[in-house]
């Protein structure tokens, strides 16, 4: 019932839309999640990934005395540089940097000027008015005026190529215009109050040079958007771009919101963060992000270094197979019948003991999760109060089954009264997150305790999504991050993003469907008032929290640090009483980014680090250089 | 160690186990069981003799023992994570010789679990590897012709194929975890055991005593499992001790590239948490070495063991020593 006139429309299930709030900040922790193409890439980055970044890494000693802000590409990399394809953190975080958006948003909230200096809305909410800053240039020369915005949009609203990314953000829109070079009209079909998130710097639509892209529209599919320097507007211009290596830029020192304080920027590719940890000691990078608590604590004692915590962006749990299906109500999959009782995932949600998991797992670096937004956005949080909590306790979750008629067979595990079967989950990971297979093991344990055994499968995240996509599985850890605006990541718990009646489509995280949470999000849409959208979306929350669909583990901090005696002001915004910083907008960074004074110094103890790793690697070298040679000597006698 | 000379005097049909060749003595008995004990007897006598043998031997026994007897001394709580209150992440220290693992669990505990892991994937792969080779490398080697081509080819191709991607990819299609890098490890290492098969398959077959089982009328499978086989037998034990060595290797390989099961225990599983977990830059050193070394004295004593065997069943090595 509600598909139909839902704002947020089926997007293609399909990596896509999943990955733009994952990057918001540039400290995002565990890359992209739910990416089809991330597998792919993962072995022979493993191979390849940290010695080709050393060594391709250009100019990386080329210090000019600080002209070089020296970054790792974001998460696990860019995946394409046309900004209409592109979904991965890594490319968004380079489209912030040089396309313009319509406005920025700050973490609390408030949308400031980018290339609109002011905005309007008409009575009856529908129209909104944008006046473009004058005067604005691309990179090639040629004015920025409204109609390449109005183009771009339309375009995307046009063109199902062009939508590939950010078509959902634009669903809701009627028609863009250009009635003149300023001034950008919006007709939206239902009143949005979200419209100033629609485009914003990496979580939003990057707007692009409509006598540039005119040309490839045919063959967007394939356009690489590699004639460098790329033609575009922000604090910087790419210069140069080498997949799975660099991305260079040049200093955009006109960029309306403050010219950057550096004149080139460097990214390079870090496909393992213990390497990017290596490169920040020696000297080679200025910064690192997404940090594990082992990395951070090990960085957090260095002279010269400053390891820093942001409040949570993201939310880390897992997702309950309650009984896939189609939005015409078909089911579909493998998932096991039981979990579809309400009590067992009761039963489960009183099973975790979060606090150990914050504790052994995130080194108390994260919050104990349990409201589905995180806490960097405040304003929205909502907390389970007294009976509601689904606390950890164990002997209420083993009552809860015994009272639903679940028991316990002869081996421990329990028996399900109607379809007779054990309550044997699988639980499936994502092989290339450590923090996965650690927080499943524990999983495992205290899912024993009340009779389920879990079954923990590791696969790779296309494999994952594949199988999440036709409803096979049971259990999955999974993991969301968000920017500013709730909307997207609120959305893929609507009914509409259920797959087809086909089973086709859809970008559901975990075919949790209920009218009344989609009314509410409906309603949160068109709520214009601050008050009354943050009462709505809490109330979308408690009605997550009692279903158990998405039980939230923990609330990581993200952890980055940088190196004092190289850079200044990366860093942004006070620390909250527990000392984390605001979460940390690349655009921001990227502004405020300025070289230190002092002298550089060599890495502290990183010959300690190089030693370690070298022994390792030695080790495991050793043998197979013995075999090798075993091998060869043998075969010279054949 | 492929080319087993042909003995080194006139085959009386009975001494049909080569490592009599290794000792005229033995291969002059004129009494068919005699030689065989003579030819075990003889066998120990000689790989006593080589110390390196005897050391890897001995290496081997004890990882071997350690690991069976495991379970004795560690319960499941010991390495439970919800159960285990140890420091997390801590040097050596107090109950914990060689430190703790960021869960708290005693990473001494862990290696010789680990062990079980990593020698029962080594050696089931190795048990496959020999399996799948010997199959080939017999078959191609009796029946020549266009059979005997095509399998060669296809073992050229397989040799041809860089193992380490072709294993990454295998275990990236058939799905993570144990088994399928047991099966990876074997598919990529058969090749060369087909061609040492097939070499001596050769070179039994153009013996005298395998004519004079054909004039007397046996068939293809008789003459392949009853006159070539136990000659080729004591070539693939030398190999399957080697293959060992680098089956144990590239599970450690396979693991510590994370395509294992991140869960599980073994070498390979820890030197990759301990990777992805930080150990690195937080000079873990205690988390690192360990496994590390496990894999290296393991490797160690298969590859000694094996050598000493080469050595006594090779009798080339015999005249050249």
């Amino acid at each position: 019932m509600a598909q139909q006139n839902s704002y947020l429309p089926t997007v293609p299930r399909g990596p896509g839309r999943r990955h733009h709030l994952e990057k918001f900040t540039m400290t995002t922790t565990t890359p992209l999640r739910r990416t089809g193409r991330k597998a792919v890439a993962l072995a022979t980055s493993l191979l390849l990934g940290t010695a080709a970044a050393i060594a391709a890494a250009p100019g990386a000693s080329a210090d000019d005395g600080g002209g070089t802000l020296r970054m790792p590409i974001a998460g696990i990399g860019i995946d394409s540089m046309n900004p209409f394809l592109a979904y991965f953190a890594g490319s968004l975080d380079v489209f912030a940097g040089i396309y313009p958006a319509l406005n920025t948003v700050e973490q609390d909230g408030t949308a400031k000027p980018y290339l609109a200096d002011s905005w309007t809305t008409s009575e009856d909410k529908l129209t909104w008015t944008f006046k473009i800053h004058k005067g604005l240039k691309w990179s090639d020369g040629k004015p920025i005026t409204a109609e390449d915005a109005a183009w771009t949009f339309n375009l995307i609203m046009t063109n199902s190529t062009a939508a590939t990314a950010n078509g959902s953000l634009v669903a809701n829109f009627a028609s863009v215009t250009a009635p003149d070079d300023t001034t950008l009209v919006v007709r939206t079909k239902q009143p949005q109050a979200t419209m100033l998130a629609v485009s914003v710097p990496a979580s939003g639509i990057p707007i692009v040079p409509k006598h540039i892209w005119e040309s490839h529209v045919t063959d967007l599919k394939n356009y690489k958007n590699d004639s460098f320097p790329v033609v575009g507007y922000g604090p910087w211009t790419l210069t140069d771009y080498k997949p799975e290596q660099y991305a260079k830029y040049d200093a955009n020192k006109d960029f309306v919101l403050g010219a950057p304080k550096y004149d080139h920027m460097i990214q390079q590719a870090f496909k393992n963060t213990d390497a990017a940890v290596a490169a920040l000691r020696s000297g080679q990078l200025d910064y690192v992000s997404g940090l594990n608590p082992v990395q951070y604590k090990a960085l957090k004692g260095q002279a010269g270094i400053k390891a820093y915590e942001t409040v949570g962006n993201r939310w880390s749990g897992i997702e309950v197979n309650g009984g896939a299906r189609t939005r015409d109500g078909k089911q579909i999959g493998t998932g096991h019948p039981a979990l579809g009782d309400v009590k067992v995932r009761e039963a489960l949600a009183r099973a975790i003991d979060r606090a150990t998991i914050v504790k052994k797992v995130r080194d108390n670096l994260a919050k104990v999760g349990a409201s589905y937004l995180p806490p960097s956005l405040p304003q929205y949080a909502w907390e389970p109060s007294g009976s509601d909590k689904f606390d950890y306790d164990p002997a209420k979750a083993n009552s809860v089954l015994d009272e639903a008629g679940y028991k316990k067979g002869s081996d421990g595990i329990r028996v399900d009264p109607k379809s007779k079967r054990k309550l044997e989950f699988r639980l499936g990971i994502h092989s290339d997150d450590d923090a996965d297979a650690k927080v499943s093991t524990y999983l495992a344990g205290w899912f024993k305790e009340i009779g389920v055994k879990a079954d923990i499968q590791a696969m790779s995240s296309s494999k994952l999504n594949a199988d999440l996509a036709k409803g096979d599985w049971d259990i999955l850890m999974d993991s969301w991050s968000t920017g500013p605006d709730p909307t997207y990541l609120l959305g893929i718990q609507t009914c509409s993003a259920l797959p087809d009646s086909k089973g086709e489509g859809g970008s559901t995280d975990s075919f949790f469907c209920d009218k009344n949470y989609d009314d509410l999000f409906l309603r949160q849409q068109s709520a214009f008032d601050e008050k009354e959208r943050a009462g709505l979306l809490q109330q979308m929350q408690a009605i997550l929290y009692k279903a158990n669909e998405n039980i939230m583990i923990y609330n990581a901090n993200g952890l980055a640090a940088y190196r004092t005696d190289r850079v200044d002001g990366i860093l942004t915004g006070k620390a909250d009483s527990t000392g984390a910083y605001p979460p940390q907008p690349s655009l921001a960074q990227y502004l405020n980014a300025a070289p230190a004074n002092a002298s550089s110094s060599s890495g502290g103890n990183s010959g300690t680090v190089i030693g370690a790793s070298a022994a390792a690697v030695v080790v495991l070298a050793a043998g197979g250089v013995f075999l090798m040679r075993r091998r060869s000597s043998s075969d010279d006698r054949e | 160690m492929t080319h087993h000379e042909p003995l080194t005097q006139a085959d009386p049909p009975v001494a049909v186990l080569p490592s009599a060749s290794t000792d005229p003595a033995a291969a002059v008995a004129p009494v068919a069981v005699k030689p065989r004990r003579n030819g075990f007897g003889n066998f120990v006598r000689s790989f006593v003799r080589i110390r390196s043998g005897v050391a890897g031997l001995g290496i081997l026994v004890v990882f071997g023992l350690l690991a069976l007897c495991a379970p004795l001394f560690i319960s499941g709580n010991d390495l439970d994570v919800i159960k285990v209150d140890g420091p997390s992440l801590h040097s050596p220290t107090d109950g914990y010789p060689l430190g703790t693992d960021q869960e708290g669990r005693s990473i001494l505990l862990l290696v010789i679990w680990g062990a079980r892991s990593s020698l029962s994937i080594g050696l089931m792969a190795t048990v496959l590897t020999v399996v799948l080779g010997s199959a080939v490398g017999l078959v191609a080697g009796h029946y020549g012709g266009w059979i005997g081509k095509a399998l060669m080819h296809l073992t050229d191709w397989f040799i041809a194929l860089p193992s380490l991607p072709l294993a990454i990819s295998l275990s990236a299609v058939i799905g993570q975890g144990t088994s399928s890098i047991t099966i990876a490890i074997a598919v990529t290492s058969w090749s060369s055991t087909a061609r040492l098969v097939r070499a001596q398959t050769l070179a039994v077959e153009a013996k005298p005593f395998i004519e004079r089982a054909r004039a007397l009328g046996a068939g293809g499978p008789q003459v392949m499992l009853r006159h070539v086989l136990p000659n080729v037998t004591p070539l693939i034990l030398v190999s399957s001790t080697l293959t060992v060595a680098s089956a144990i290797l590239s599970e450690a390989t396979l693991t510590f590239l994370g395509l294992g099961d991140p869960t599980g225990i073994s070498w390979g599983a820890m030197l990759n948490s301990a990777l992805s977990g930080g150990a690195v830059t937080s000079g873990a050193w205690w988390y690192l070495y360990p496994p590390g070394i496990a894999i290296l004295i393991v490797v160690l004593g298969f590859t000694l063991t094996g050598r000493a065997v080469e050595t006594i069943l090779n009798p080339r090595s015999v005249k050249t020593r």
